[in-house]
């Protein structure tokens, strides 16, 4: 009895409560909005949550050494140029355009893990500047005038199912499995946590803090780039406004899904939790007739509310 | 946006080809340019100021330049400042989207001596003070696309939304036989272009017209398809889409696609990509229908036109409304660039080699 309640306990610690909200809210949008009950929808919900899904993936990585990345924003819009420009629309370049793609990110993502670990830069500056050199690289590129597309082939991953699951919800949730197993299997994980719960601590326990915290930004713009490729893949097309929207999304997703902006604390079934939450709002009040303006309202204040209760459930736990 | 006030509307009418002809410019002979059949509407009295001797420097404003239409905007303007010989030189600054950067540049283009400035304001509160300064000291100013509070300019060009969203509205209105369900598609929150737009389509709606939803898109295609997945989760039946913007109509038509719903009438401006899809699935989709208006990326030749005019001391109209010619299944095709990228905005004298340009990484 014990030990199963210890483990159910365990469970839900893993899960985080960010998924009894994800439901509480599911239940609630059902009941004003029926339409959200229909499975078409539901997988619809899904397919946008993978976008934003994988780049949380990433954002909750350097959220959990203790840092936070905000250049992402600008490597899904530059992973979205770049990628169009190198396909033009031809199959036979998709391996080369991802291949580019995911080594600008890597680079990108150390040169951010450099400034902050190396140089001692507060990553919420050393990122936001490279967002701006990101988009400023963009725009200087495509002089303004975005061409190229995706190619076709890229439209099963982009808008395709598998067994009436969006292909992209699937490689969001393999991708999810990959770092899941990274975080709790790995010594790489676990150094991530004490880095980010105390890196002095850690330091002084032996654990490499710098090459951690770089590992920690590089996987974090890789998924970024994985991210816009999925996004890409959607629209297939060039826009130089598409990771706007990422900018603190990603954050939102990562401390919806409980993690601590401090470091340390948080789980990656959470964080993709965050985003099914994050993106179910979004449904909802697209699909319930309010304003915009009082959309951004609802939107504040359920994150806001989802957060706080989320505090008060983690430190109730014994 | 554009004032309508009724008494002062529309006291003259003049041809883009007649006002090319005020402003002393010759057009080289035979060639077809996307601007020159355009109405023009000449509102509130005409202005006239000393004339200064040629040529002229003449500076742009940018207000920011990060997508395709700005970038095909300062095409347009630099072609026309090459093809007119009293430009001496064209200055183009670049306001970033920061509404204080933008009255720095202007103040910047004062200090350089330039004869006029061309601007598209950020915010057309925070540049009139400037603007005043600089038409105080005798430079020609000439606000165009989105408009500048007040009077203390020289001259204006622009469209207005009131009337271009009441264009669509009626097209969309009619495609429909006056009745059936649709939902309208915006761009950034808040904006008031696509606000005058749809206030001026719900005005021209037959009773049968039933508005679903209104959401923001932001002008985004990716940001349309995931709106437009929700509508479309919502409501089981939507006969129609206004959006003020093709990359949203194009967005939105790609989310029916991905539902397997069936193709809709749908409105927006000249974004080739909807276009292409148009001519793409026009055969198997009865129902998919485009009634379109651009917002003419080549507006800012009329500004330089009307600016050039005034200092050669010619009279010039104070505000100039343009209206787009509408773009439907029947001339699209004379619009459509097949192999172009999709973000090309097709109502433009620019040929496929200067867009290809313009376009290329």
């Amino acid at each position: 009895m014990a030990a199963s309640r210890t483990a159910l306990r365990r469970v839900l610690a893993e899960l985080g409560a960010v998924w009894l909200a994800v439901i509480g809210l599911y239940a609630i949008a059902s009941i004003i909005s029926p339409p959200m009950l229909q499975l078409g929808q539901v997988f619809n919900i899904l397919q946008v949550a993978s976008f934003l899904g994988v780049i949380a993936l990433g954002q909750f990585v350097v959220v959990l050494s203790g840092g936070i990345d905000l250049s992402q924003a600008g490597v899904v819009t530059l992973t979205n140029i770049v990628a169009t420009s190198v396909m033009l629309g031809q199959d036979a370049m998709i391996l080369p355009a991802v291949a580019i793609c995911l080594g600008l990110a890597l680079v990108i993502g150390a040169l951010n893990g450099a400034m902050v670990a190396v140089l001692g830069i507060t990553p919420l500056v050393a990122t936001l500047g490279m967002n701006a050199l990101l988009f400023g690289s963009a725009l200087v590129f495509t002089g303004g005038a975005p061409r190229g597309a995706g190619a076709p082939a890229l439209d099963a991953i982009g808008n395709g199912t598998l067994g009436g699951v969006p292909v992209a919800t699937l490689i969001w949730l393999a991708l999810a499995a990959l770092l899941w197993a990274l975080m709790r299997q790995t010594v790489f994980g676990r150094w991530l946590y004490s880095v980010g719960g105390n890196a002095r601590a850690a330091h002084m326990m032996g654990v490499p803090v710098e090459r951690v915290t770089i590992t920690a930004y590089a996987l974090s713009t890789l998924m970024a780039a994985c991210g816009g490729l999925l996004l890409t893949a959607y629209v297939g097309n060039p826009s130089l406004g598409i990771g706007n929207q990422y900018l603190f999304t990603a954050v939102a997703a990562v401390v919806v899904g409980g993690a601590a902006l401090s470091g340390g604390i948080g789980s990656v079934p959470a964080t993709v939790g965050g985003a099914v939450f994050i993106t179910v709002l979004g449904s909802f009040t697209n699909i319930v007739r309010v304003s915009t303006g009082a959309q951004f309202v609802i939107q504040g204040a359920l994150i806001l509310i989802s957060v706080y209760a989320y505090r008060q459930f983690a430190r109730r736990r014994p | 946006m554009t004032t309508t006030k009724g008494t002062n509307w529309s006291r003259r009418r003049l041809m883009g080809t007649g006002l090319a002809a005020m402003g002393g410019l010759l057009l080289p002979s035979g060639m077809l340019r996307a601007q020159e059949g355009v109405t023009l509407d000449a509102v509130g009295d005409m202005v006239s100021m000393a004339a200064k001797p040629g040529p002229y420097r003449i500076g742009f404003s940018n207000g920011f330049s990060g997508n395709s239409w700005r970038a095909m905007a300062i095409a347009a303007l630099q072609a026309e400042a090459t093809a007119t010989p009293d430009i001496a030189e064209f200055i183009v600054v670049d306001g970033q989207g920061d509404i204080n950067k933008q009255v720095n540049d202007i103040e910047t283009l004062i200090n350089q001596g330039v004869d006029a400035i061309l601007v598209i304001a950020n915010s057309g509160a925070a540049v009139a003070p400037i603007l005043r300064d600089a038409t105080a000291e005798g430079i020609v100013t000439a606000p165009f696309n989105l408009p500048v509070d007040g009077e203390d300019w020289s001259t204006y060009v622009g469209t207005d939304p009131v009337r271009k969203g009441g264009t669509l509205g009626k097209w969309l209105s009619d495609a429909l036989g006056g009745s059936g369900k649709i939902v309208a598609l915006g761009g950034l929150p808040g904006n008031s272009y696509t606000a005058a737009g749809w206030e001026g389509a719900q005005a021209q709606f037959a009773p049968g017209i039933e508005v679903l939803a209104f959401r923001d898109a932001h002008w985004e295609e990716d940001r349309a398809k995931v709106v437009m997945a929700d509508l479309i989760a919502a409501y089981p039946q939507i006969d129609g889409v206004w959006c003020d913007g093709a990359q949203v109509g194009a967005g939105a038509m790609k989310a029916l696609l991905a539902a397997g719903r069936p193709l809709v009438p749908v409105t927006g401006d000249d974004y080739n990509g909807l276009l292409k899809l148009f001519d793409s699935e026009k055969g198997n989709q009865p129902k998919f229908d485009i009634g379109l208006m651009s917002e003419p990326t080549w507006q800012g030749i009329f500004a330089m036109r009307a600016a050039v005019s005034l200092l050669k001391g010619e009279q010039v109209p104070k505000r100039q409304v343009l209206v787009p010619k509408m773009i439907t299944r029947d001339n699209y095709a004379t619009y459509l660039r097949p192999g172009l990228p999709d973000g090309v905005f097709t109502d433009t004298s620019l040929s496929d080699e200067e867009l290809a340009k313009i376009f290329s990484a």
